[in-house]
């Protein structure tokens, strides 16, 4: 889960990290008293948002109140704006850039520095990386002294040492007690009042939400607008279900069990001519349950044509998704055509209980793919 | 000679008696596999199919030998069972649990290394030396004994591929999964270099995804190391970009992660691109291995 800019600054503040003081408009009224001059920023969950021109300064309460309404409810690369962060303006002499996060190919957390902060530190990273300095963390040791002293010396903040030290630390104790993936400040400005944050971000791990009691559920539901944010009906059932489903557009509706099978199979749509209306795919345990909410959440949106579930069991037993099958067909009425794919762990039991519900399983998947594609061609 | 399981490998299940773990003991046994133990705290004493359980993995290495643990233990639990097992020196260990926190698998995955102990996975299917040893959940009907190296980062992958070159008489030397997670012990480098000194392996398949970055360490090593034919098939060609395609590691966050990206890497450093299943197939037979 990526938090939200506020959210991600409220956990800053609590760690002792500085940030410009700041309150969260939903709406453009009470701009009287903001220490003019703020700034404005959308509260959506994407980068660039400098780029894209949705952080914007403003002088007065009327210069505020007029982009506040451009703003709210605007659309910003599929997000809507809910709320707009308004910030006192701060004084920079630099932008710096700060994260920490995991190397997957070292297993071990990261640190990052560079001098080069702001909005272009992607183009930095990729075209002169050098610019860029980094350093593991070994979770046993922790973050060393010297460490933090030389990425200070490495991006020249050594005069703010002191403040330096102490801001990597907290970043390092966020990652580490909220289960971070990702923490970044950038820009990271120094200011005649020492090192301040301008901007946050948090990606937690969704899969340690467990040990957090209900903090990631209330983080959740602080980002979420329901039924005012957008999104389709497919995708509101699938975040309630916890079901994986990325929409694409196409009239092919797919469920898969596996990801690798299931990323093929799209693939494969495509190379039939087809266009696949979405990802959906069950996981390693997907049993009865996840398989009758898959087709709840595929068959939720009208643009599909034809139901492709694509099947090859090994931790997925077939008897169990054929009963998840089965169940749905039972409490609803079929309003598009289904082509299912079976083989694998179980598949004997499977495909029997299907052909008790007038389902014939195919065991090619080139065939099935054909056959989706077709159909939904036809129709 | 096999890769990592072979004729004589002895298996502990750790996990044996949730519903999971006890149904595919069966599934293993059925295939030949030795299991010799089971693990599951609190049911010491029990059996499951015939094998026997213990509390603890120590109590187990009292009364057998063993050399590959095989753990279905659910991911709250699952990084505690890898440590025993990593602790107790079994020599490889297989997680086929998903979902485990990141945290506990960098912890897990480091004490690994210290130990000088092989983890596959998390999220493995586990690894499959076909008429030998089935340390894992792969389907039975796809597994063909033969001379095939297949190295996957998704379990359902390779056995899409493996039915089509089962049916058509192709059969594996080996098949490991390395997990679907972000995060995992053996790499596709170090099952590259493994099937390279294996006799039994005359030519290798690799099976990508987008997301990562993890193909082009491999591209490297095929050029600088590998003499036996590799055919790589990546995955998630139509992805769009920052979408999270099931697996938590299938997700496009920069430009050496997309398919593209990974299949011209491989394709520089000599590797064969198939598009699909039967593009590999069809490679296979025009090698005639």
């Amino acid at each position: 889960m990526r938090l939200l800019e506020f959210q991600a600054k409220r956990i800053f503040s609590e760690h002792g990290i500085l940030v410009p003081k700041n309150v969260l408009l939903e709406s453009s009224i009470d701009l009287e008293n903001l220490p003019y001059p703020v700034v404005l920023k959308a509260q959506v969950p994407v980068g660039g948002r400098g780029k894209a021109g949705v952080i914007k300064t403003v002088s007065d309460a009327n210069e505020a109140a007029a982009v506040l309404d451009e703003l709210l409810n605007s659309r910003i690369r599929g997000n809507l704006v809910r709320a707009v962060l308004a910030e006192k303006k701060v004084e920079v002499q630099k932008e710096l850039y700060l994260a920490i996060l995991i190397d997957k190919l070292a297993r071990l957390p990261v640190i990052m520095a560079s001098a080069a902060g702001g909005i272009d530190i992607e183009q930095v990273a990729g075209e002169s990386s050098e610019r860029i300095v980094k350093k593991h963390i070994d979770p046993s040791i922790g973050l060393s002294d010297y460490t933090v002293h030389y990425l200070a010396k490495r991006i020249g903040v050594e005069e703010h040492l002191r403040d330096f030290a102490k801001l990597a630390r907290s970043l390092f104790d966020i990652f580490q007690s909220y289960d971070g993936t990702l923490v970044e400040i950038n820009p990271l400005a120094v200011t005649a009042n020492g090192l301040i944050a301008l901007d946050a971000k948090i990606v937690l791990d969704d899969k340690a939400g467990y040990r957090h009691g209900d903090l990631f559920g209330k983080l959740k539901a602080e980002q979420t607008w329901p039924g005012k944010d957008g999104r389709s009906r497919s995708e509101e059932l699938a975040e309630e279900k916890g079901i994986t489903y990325v929409p694409l557009g196409g009239d092919v509706g797919m469920i898969s069990d596996g990801a690798g099978t299931g990323m093929l199979t799209l693939d494969l749509i495509q190379d039939a001519g087809g266009e696949a209306a979405n990802f959906c795919e069950l996981g390693g345990f997907g049993g009865k349950e996840s398989m009758q909410q898959a087709l709840e959440v595929v068959l939720a949106n009208p643009r599909v044509k034809v139901l492709l579930i694509s099947l090859i069991g090994g931790l997925t037993r077939m008897d169990e998704v054929a009963d998840g099958i089965a169940a749905y067909l039972e409490g609803h009425e079929l309003a598009v055509p289904l082509v299912v794919r079976m083989c694998g762990t179980q598949e004997e039991a499977g495909r029997a209980r299907l052909q008790a519900v007038g389902i014939k399983a195919l065991d090619d998947l080139q065939a099935a793919i054909r056959t989706a594609v077709e159909t939904a061609r036809r129709s | 000679m096999t890769i990592l399981v072979h004729e004589s490998t002895r298996v502990l299940v750790q996990g044996i008696t949730g519903r999971v773990g006890s149904f595919q003991t069966k599934v293993m046994r059925e295939y030949g596999t030795k299991i010799v133990a089971g693990v599951t705290p609190g049911k010491g004493g029990t059996m499951v199919d015939g094998i026997p359980v213990y509390d603890l993995v120590e109590d187990a290495l009292c009364e057998h030998e063993v050399d590959v643990a095989l753990s279905f233990v659910p991911a709250r639990f699952a990084k505690d069972a890898a440590i025993e097992a990593i602790e107790s020196r079994i020599h490889v260990v297989v997680l086929t649990t998903g979902g485990i926190p990141d945290r506990d698998v960098l912890t897990l995955l480091n004490y690994a290394t210290i130990k000088g102990i092989r983890v596959l996975g998390p999220d493995t299917p586990g690894v499959v030396s076909p008429g030998k040893c089935k340390a894992g959940v792969h389907p039975d009907r796809v597994l063909k004994q033969g001379h095939v190296g297949v190295v996957s980062k998704s379990g359902a992958l390779s056995y899409e591929v493996c039915k089509l070159l089962t049916e058509h008489s192709i059969g594996q030397s080996t098949i490991v999964g390395i997990g679907g997670g972000p995060l995992w012990g053996l790499t596709q480098r170090e099952v590259l270099e493994m099937f390279e000194s294996d006799p039994d392996t005359k030519l290798v398949v690799m099976l990508g995804e987008v997301g990562g970055t993890m193909e082009h360490e491999a591209a490297v090593f095929i050029e600088q190391h590998i003499t036996k034919p590799v055919i790589s098939l990546i995955v998630g060609r139509t992805a769009p970009t920052g979408a999270r395609m099931g697996h938590a590691g299938a997700i496009i966050e920069g430009e050496g992660e997309t398919a593209e990206s990974k299949i011209s890497a491989l394709r520089k450093a000599g590797s064969l691109i198939a598009r699909d299943p039967a593009e590999i197939l069809s490679r296979i037979q025009a090698l005639g291995v």
